[in-house]
This record gives C-alpha cells, sequence and structure tokens, in this order.
C-alpha cells in the first residue's frame, strides 16, 4: 500500500509540476479509522497528502462532470468504469482528463465492522498479511481482510482500472465470475415479499438523498424527486411508498449505466441495502442487452439507442 | 436516587400508562429514537442514536393541518399532538440541542404550536455518557457527558443500577410510585468515579472563531473547503440542532393536508428563486451557509453557537468531511478584511 | 399566541390579466369572515403567504392599501406550480391567506418627507400600495412631493395601467413612466430606469428613495441615487429571497443574520451593505 501511495504522490507531483494537469483529485488520510477522504491537489508540493489506503471507498469520478480544468484523477477499477460512462455521457471531455490507474484489492466497509463490534468504538486499525488489527478501549482483535471488505468489492470482476493513462503497480487478480446468487435469491421471493422487504428497508430513508448524490451517474439537472410540475411523488415521508419509488425509478434511471460501485449503499447514513436494486437492474440489463456499463468506450449504452418509434407494434398513434 | 436496571422495564411500563415513551431502539445496525410499546424494547446501552431525538418534537415529515375545499368556504383541522411524551435514555447534547430549537420556534413574534406544544408536554430522562464516542465534542460547547442543562431527570450508569439525578419537579414525577432509595455512600463515590472517568479525546478550539467568521464571508477558503462536499443533507438530517424545513400541500380531490417536511440548506432548490436567479447557487455558498449558520449567524441571533457537539455530521458524511477539520482550517487561516 | 401557520379563508373576486404577455395577472382577495378582516391590519411593504389548496402557498407583496378596504390584491407572475395554478383560477375559489408578515415600508419616517420611489418590472406591487396610501385624502398631507419612476420593457408590461393613467392627471405627484425601446404611439419617456432617473434629478434634500426592481437596474440606479446624494440610511429597498415559512424558522430566506421574512423584506440599503450579498 505505501508503495502505491509513493508512487501516486509522485504522478501527481510530476503531473502538476510539467502542468499536465491543474487539478488530481485523489485520497488522503481521514478523520476517523480505516477512512480515507477525497482530496482536491493543485500545488506540486501538496501531492504528498494523496495516500492509497482501504478506505479509498468514494467513486471519485463523481467530482469530475462538467469541469473546466485538465485534472488528472486516482481511480480505481470501480471508478474508471463510471469514467467510461460519464465520457460516452459527454459529462467529461477525455482529452482534459489524465486517469491515474490504480489496481484495487478491495474497500473495508465500516458498517461490517460496527457490526462485527457490536457497540464496542474503533479506534485504530492496522492492516498487515491480510489481517485487519482492530483496536480500541480495552480491545484488540484480529479480522481477515476478506470478512471485512464491502460486498461490491467482493464481487467486483473489475479491480484494475479499465481506462488509464499511467498505472500504478502490478494488476491485481480478478476474481470469479459473479453469480448474482444475491440477486437469485431476491427474484425468487414472491411479489408480496420482495415488496415487503423494500417497504421495510426503506421506512427507514430520511430522504437526505446522499445516495443520489453520491452516486457519479445522477447528474440529471432537475431530479424527478425535485420537480414540482408535474409532481411525480410526495415530498413528505408520510408515506413510505413514496421512498420506495424513489428508489426503485431512481435504479430504473441507472439502469444500462450503474457500475456497481456500491457508492450509494455506502453513502446512506441509515444503513438501508440499496444495492439488491440497483443490482438486479445491473443482472437484467446483462441478461437482456448483453451489456455491462463501463467496460469499453465503443459499446453504445443499450438504452440509448433510438427507439424505433414508427413501429406499430410498440407505439400505437397516441404514442401509448 | 437508585434504580435497578432490572427495575427500569418496570418502571417503563409504569410510565407507559400515562406518557407515550420514546426510547433508543436497535434499527438495523443503529439506535433511533422510537415509541416503544413495551419496556423491554429499550435498550439503554448504546453511544448515540443515528437520527437525534429532535424527530420525536420535530418529525421528518408532519401534518400542519388538513382541510377540505368546500363551495363557500374551508374547513381548516390543525393537527397539534398534545400528547404527553418521554423521551429515556437521551443523550445530554441532545437534550442541550432543544435549548436551542426552542429559540427558533419562540420568537417575541411567533410561536410555532406544533414544536412548542410536544416540547411542553414532553420530559426528558437523559442518560450520561460513560463512554464518549472519540467524535464527540460536547465539552467544547459548554456541554459535557453528564450536563444536566435542559434535563428533567439523569440516569448515571453505575453498574447494575442507575443513580437518578433529579432536577426538575416534572423529573421526580416521573419516580412517584417506584420508591426509589437514595442514593448511598458508595452508590454515589461510583457516579463520581464514572464522571471522572468520562473523559473526552476530542476537543475543538473555538476561541475567537466568530470574530473571524465575522469578516471572513468573501474569503478565498470557501472556494476549497467545501470542495469534496457531495450536497446531500446526512449532515444536517442528522444533526440535532439543524432545524430548517419545507411546507407543501398534498391533496387529493376537495380534502388534502398541509405538510412540513425536513429541507436542508445543502439542497440548491432550498434558496431558488422562481424566476431562477438562486442567492447561493454553488456548493460553496451553500456549504459556507451551513457554518456560518451554526457558528456565527445563530450566534448573533441567540448568543449560542447551533452545535452541540454530538459528532454525527462527523460519523455519516459519506466523504468524511470533518467539521472539526473545517473549523481547524477556519481558526488557521489569516485573518484579513471582508471584502466582495 | 395563534397558530401563524393556518390560513384565513378569502374569496377570489377577480383574476385580471395585468399585463400583455399575460405573465402577470392580478388577483383580488375579500376575506369570508368579517373578524378575519379586522384582524388583518397591515402596511404599504408587508406581504402574505397566498394558499391555493391543495396546490401550496407562495409569498407576494401586497398591492393593496390599508386605505382600499374590504379586499387585498396581489400580482403574480406566473413562475411556479402556485402561480401557475393561481392564473388558472376561476373567480368564486376560496383561497387562504396568512399575514400580514414582514416590516414595512418605514411611512412614520417618511412623514414631512419629499419621496423618490423607483419602481422596474412586475416589482411594482408594494410601491403602488405605498403610492396608494400616501395619495389619500388622510394621508396626502403627512409627506411632502412625491416622485415616482416606473420602467418596464414595453408599455403593455407596465402594471395598473389604469391607475397610472389618474396618477398622470393628479398634481400632487409627479409620475414619469418609462419603456426601454420607443414603440409606436408611446409618447412617454424612452429609456432605461437608472438614465432617467439621472435626468429627472429628484433632489435628495429631506427625501428617501424607495427602490424595487430586478437586480441589474438596482445595481445601475443605485450609483445614480448616490450621486444625487442619498444616503445609504434614505434608500429603502425591499428584498424577495425564497421563502416558506414567513416567520423566520424555515431557515432559507436569511441574507447574513438577518431573515428577510422576518427581520425584512424592507431595508436600508446601509443595512444591506452590512450584510453579504445573498440575495
Amino acid at each position: 500500500m505505501s508503495e502505491l501511495t509513493r508512487a501516486i504522490q509522485e504522478t501527481a507531483q510530476k503531473l502538476l509540476q510539467n502542468k499536465e494537469v491543474e487539478l488530481v483529485v485523489g485520497f488522503a488520510e481521514g478523520s476517523l479509522p480505516l477512512r480515507n477522504t477525497p482530496c482536491f491537489v493543485r500545488q506540486p508540493e501538496e501531492a504528498q497528502r494523496l495516500v492509497w489506503g482501504y478506505g479509498c471507498e468514494n467513486n471519485l469520478a463523481n467530482y469530475l462532470r462538467q469541469r473546466p480544468e485538465k485534472v488528472a484523477v486516482v481511480a480505481k477499477g470501480c471508478d474508471s468504469r463510471s469514467i467510461v460512462e460519464l465520457i460516452k455521457e459527454n459529462q467529461i471531455d477525455r482529452n482534459k482528463l489524465v486517469v491515474i490507474g490504480v489496481p484495487c484489492r478491495g474497500m473495508i466497509d465500516r458498517k461490517k465492522v460496527t457490526r462485527l463490534l457490536a457497540g464496542k468504538e474503533l479506534l485504530e486499525a492496522e492492516i498487515r498479511d491480510g489481517q485487519v488489527v482492530l483496536k480500541g478501549k480495552e480491545f484488540s482483535e484480529s479480522v481477515p481482510l476478506e470478512q471485512l471488505l464491502h460486498d461490491t468489492c467482493l464481487t467486483c470482476q473489475h479491480p484494475n482500472p479499465v481506462l488509464f493513462d499511467i498505472m500504478m503497480g502490478e494488476p491485481v487478480p480478478v476474481k470469479e465470475a459473479d453469480s448474482f446468487v444475491d440477486v437469485a435469491n431476491f427474484e425468487v421471493k414472491a411479489p408480496a415479499e420482495k415488496r415487503a422487504y423494500l417497504i421495510q428497508e426503506l421506512s427507514r430513508c430520511i430522504r437526505c438523498y446522499a445516495c443520489r448524490q453520491a452516486c457519479p451517474m445522477c447528474f440529471c439537472e432537475e431530479c424527478f424527486v425535485d420537480c414540482s410540475m408535474p409532481q411525480w411523488l410526495s415530498k413528505s415521508s408520510l408515506n413510505v411508498q413514496d421512498n420506495v419509488f424513489f428508489q426503485a425509478v431512481r435504479a430504473l434511471h441507472l439502469a444500462g449505466r450503474c457500475v456497481d460501485c456500491g457508492a450509494c449503499d455506502r453513502a446512506c447514513p441509515m444503513g438501508i441495502d440499496l444495492r439488491t436494486l440497483t443490482r438486479k437492474m445491473v443482472k437484467d440489463v446483462q441478461e437482456l442487452f448483453g451489456y455491462t456499463a463501463g467496460v469499453s468506450l465503443d459499446q453504445k449504452p443499450p438504452l440509448a439507442a433510438p427507439i424505433n418509434t414508427t413501429s406499430p407494434a410498440t407505439f400505437n398513434q397516441d404514442g401509448r | 436516587m437508585l434504580l435497578n436496571k432490572g427495575q427500569l422495564t418496570d418502571w417503563l411500563n409504569q410510565l407507559m400508562q400515562a406518557y407515550q415513551v420514546f426510547a433508543p431502539i436497535k434499527e438495523g445496525d443503529y439506535f433511533c429514537f422510537k415509541q416503544i410499546n413495551s419496556g423491554d424494547q429499550a435498550t439503554l446501552n448504546y453511544t448515540n442514536s443515528k437520527v437525534p431525538p429532535k424527530e420525536v418534537l420535530f418529525p421528518r415529515s408532519e401534518k400542519l393541518f388538513c382541510y377540505r375545499c368546500e363551495n363557500d368556504g374551508v374547513q381548516l383541522t390543525e393537527q397539534i399532538d398534545e400528547s404527553k411524551k418521554i423521551i429515556v435514555g437521551l443523550r445530554p447534547c441532545d437534550a442541550k440541542s432543544f435549548l436551542l430549537l426552542d429559540g427558533v420556534f419562540k420568537s417575541d413574534k411567533y410561536h410555532d404550536p406544533y414544536y412548542l406544544t410536544r416540547r411542553n408536554n414532553t420530559v426528558l430522562v437523559g442518560l450520561g455518557c460513560n463512554q464518549p464516542a472519540s467524535t464527540c465534542f460536547c465539552t467544547s460547547l459548554g456541554g459535557g457527558p453528564f450536563a444536566t442543562e435542559g434535563l428533567d431527570l439523569l440516569l448515571v450508569d453505575i453498574g447494575d443500577r442507575y443513580v437518578v439525578e433529579v432536577l426538575t419537579d416534572r423529573g421526580r414525577e416521573l419516580l412517584a410510585g417506584m420508591e426509589l432509595p437514595a442514593a448511598d455512600q458508595e452508590a454515589k463515590e461510583t457516579a463520581r468515579r464514572v464522571k471522572e472517568g468520562a473523559a473526552l479525546s476530542t476537543q475543538v478550539n473555538l476561541e475567537g472563531l466568530k470574530s473571524k467568521l465575522d469578516v471572513i464571508f468573501y474569503d478565498p477558503i470557501w472556494d476549497l473547503i467545501h470542495e469534496k462536499c457531495l450536497g446531500c443533507a446526512a449532515c444536517t438530517y442528522t444533526c440535532p440542532t439543524c432545524h430548517c424545513f419545507d411546507i407543501v400541500d398534498e391533496a387529493e380531490g376537495n380534502e388534502g393536508c398541509r405538510i412540513r417536511n425536513w429541507d436542508a440548506c445543502m439542497f440548491p432548490l432550498f434558496t431558488l428563486h422562481g424566476s431562477g436567479h438562486n442567492p447561493r447557487p454553488t456548493g460553496k455558498e451553500r456549504f459556507r451557509q451551513r457554518v456560518m449558520h451554526k457558528f456565527k449567524y445563530f450566534v448573533d441571533n441567540f448568543n449560542a453557537i447551533a452545535c452541540v457537539g454530538c459528532g454525527r455530521c462527523i460519523i455519516n458524511c459519506p466523504v468524511n468531511l470533518d467539521i472539526r477539520e473545517v473549523l481547524a482550517e477556519i481558526q488557521g487561516s489569516e485573518v484579513r478584511s471582508d471584502k466582495q | 399566541m395563534k397558530n401563524p401557520y393556518l390560513p384565513l379563508p378569502m374569496r377570489l373576486v377577480k383574476n385580471f390579466v395585468e399585463t400583455e404577455d399575460k405573465l402577470i395577472h392580478t388577483f383580488t382577495l375579500e376575506f369570508l369572515n368579517e373578524e378575519d378582516e379586522k384582524s388583518f391590519q397591515y402596511l404599504p411593504g408587508q406581504f402574505a403567504e397566498v394558499s391555493v389548496f391543495g396546490v401550496g402557498e407562495a409569498p407576494f407583496g401586497i398591492a393593496s392599501s390599508p386605505t382600499e378596504p374590504g379586499h387585498l390584491k396581489f400580482s403574480v407572475a406566473k413562475v411556479g406550480v402556485v402561480t401557475t395554478t393561481l392564473h388558472q383560477l376561476p373567480e368564486g375559489t376560496i383561497l387562504g391567506v396568512r399575514g400580514p408578515l414582514g416590516n414595512n415600508y418605514p411611512i412614520e419616517e417618511f412623514k414631512g418627507k419629499n419621496l423618490v420611489v423607483i419602481g422596474g418590472g412586475f416589482a411594482f406591487t408594494t410601491l403602488r400600495s405605498l403610492i396608494t396610501y400616501i395619495l389619500h385624502p388622510d394621508h396626502r398631507g403627512d409627506y411632502g412631493e412625491l416622485t415616482v419612476i416606473y420602467g418596464a420593457r414595453n408599455p403593455g408590461l407596465l402594471l395598473y395601467k389604469d391607475e397610472l393613467a389618474e396618477w398622470e392627471k393628479r398634481s400632487d405627484i409627479n409620475l414619469i413612466c418609462t419603456i426601454d425601446r420607443p414603440v409606436e404611439g408611446w409618447n412617454g419617456r424612452v429609456g432605461f430606469v437608472p438614465a432617467v432617473t439621472k435626468e429627472v434629478a429628484p433632489s435628495a434634500e429631506n427625501a428617501y428613495a424607495v427602490i424595487c426592481g430586478p437586480p441589474v437596474m438596482i445595481k445601475f440606479t443605485m450609483p445614480v441615487l448616490e450621486e444625487l446624494g442619498f444616503s445609504p440610511e434614505r434608500i429603502i429597498m425591499s428584498l424577495e429571497n425564497r421563502m416558506k415559512c414567513g416567520i423566520g424558522m424555515c431557515g432559507r430566506c436569511n441574507v447574513g443574520n438577518k431573515y428577510v421574512c422576518k427581520d425584512g423584506p424592507v431595508f436600508t440599503r446601509a443595512q444591506l451593505n452590512q450584510l453579504p450579498n445573498e440575495y
């Protein structure tokens, strides 16, 4: 890890020194254990703030849309896939972006840590030889790293950036194909059961929209939840069904664009399971269109293809 | 007074006959204040709730009134919640937040009957913090793990029992019928040691912050300080002192309700004019507003900082934008005369 | 203390298309209950929250004057969901009104002084209230000279055309209307408000200026007023930040530590100079 940190710092410093970019977006040390935080570096001497660790969980593609200046970004596999989709959607100008690719071994899910510690507070952590040593007041326990990684990381098929200009370190091995067993388990449930599950999860939603804001692909100028003419759904949370509706439509908007980076799920302060919906969408798009978002710049997004409106089978004259 | 932990359930069950009782209960991985219908649901061995108990007095969504339009007029029905409530197990920082919210909802000219009615009908039973979290900084804001400000009773956990500190008559009434023994010397001594042991690891330097903020509005520091902020409301909705709201109508046919929902200064729509003009058009202005509101404007208007140091915004920020670091950065910036 | 969120029921008695582009309508509302009318004591400059039941409420400056009892008038531009619905409402509809809210123009301070009222576009509503109030026989004697400079893009966009015509005829008000570009049939002045103000050059001596209009008009008129010698304490403005509660609680309309709804909407230039530029 420290080697990657050093490589990132040197690369960033050079890019800034040579004025190849005006800004490097990467990660710095965070203020909490096992946490790194997005960091914006503009001066070569500030490049030493950049680090790489197991807490670089944010998707930095979120900061790259419509930027006026030339930017370099530290990108792991999922960030790079979002970048690919954003380039296709004309949100990022490829010519103004330098991708510093970093092979990713997965990021630590602090919710899993919280669950494991069952009320004890994590004050310090150390990662060595595939083990995470969790320390707090009067305790220290060692847990296999694999047990603490985000679920997204456990099924991730693209830990190595799919798009990069400069690569840091050596590629990491790719896991077995994602079997989507979690989605399959959800799919076999009866409709009432699925509904009950979503209602139960989304009853906790406080409509803070952290999920939407954390998603690199949620960039609609006016989000449908904010529309007042027409108002698609209630702005209050008196009725949980509106929260479900919000997430369902959000997931649908992301069909063929979601790279399953898990940013929405990680951002949710209420710990709501948002990935069941987005993963279902990812699986459907793969099955129906043979499309995996964010792996190729050349492949057209399936739902961006023009719809044949003259086909009478699809639309009648009223447009229905 | 002394309350055996084994008596807690009975006590809450007894209180439930006359009051709605709200207590921390586990939801998913977190704790939230919810109305309980059995004393054993309350879980008092928790650090702090995900959403502050402000939601008991100022819910995420609430009906202000319902209406029915008729040919010759309109029938309005106020929806004021007059039920008597107890919040059990809230932390001293959250109790302090109610004192700050009181100022907002009660001005010389206007009283907000929804908040104030609930407030007046709610008794607060606090729980001291034997082990404050590393993100807690209440002492920097004049609070403390065992501060009693705003509380009616304070429970001090001394192992198998609680020392109950009676702070108001309303608090005393809750104990009627329990025939609790007075705290003995040993219990008092244990409580004293527990309090001493509850040291905070975090201090935030607020000295001189206000005078700095007075002249820093146009400082370039704001261009950078907000940069990683995503513009969500995780910080404001989990903040015990944030109180901004929106008012909307929900109706079907000629009947409907006027509802108020939490709203947040971090959203662009919050200040967007009908004309399209927005006085706070980017994340920079919105983030500045959040800091300024808590640490300057509120001080100007109420002579108090609108932060109780609960640390929720630190824990819940999806990008680890830490208010302690923001304040330190402002403190460390050069003072310059404020010019546009 | 009464519940400040409950609207008083009123009947829409007139939905009048005010401007040529049909984007501004003037609504006349009558109280359903006599006691409500008595309790609704307002002064020029104040605003109210108007409810369209089922759609929502929005704040508007009160365009009528307390010297016109029996009704309230609001001139409303079609911009959002409440205003769009309002524009389509048939006369007779029951609406709700909360208020009066906010502060008023300092009419007590104005007494014995000359007044220069400057308005632009559809931000003339509370200025109409002020002018109507001053022109009332009970009040006219309390004030000195009254100069009104009112500009719009073209004649069709001027509000209250009938009243402007009446004021034109009066000798106790000096009304100067102007439009941005010459139009056939317009005999009045042509030019932007700041330039016209400079030409007319009302004296600042013993005078107050009251100015309402689009930001760009205010921006360029301000130096003219300063040049004429109006001190910041004697330039009165009305702000229009987005509002919801109207009573200083919902937290969105603040400019620095002041709430436009509660501490304003009327501020002096001197007060605004002390506040950040978030309006």
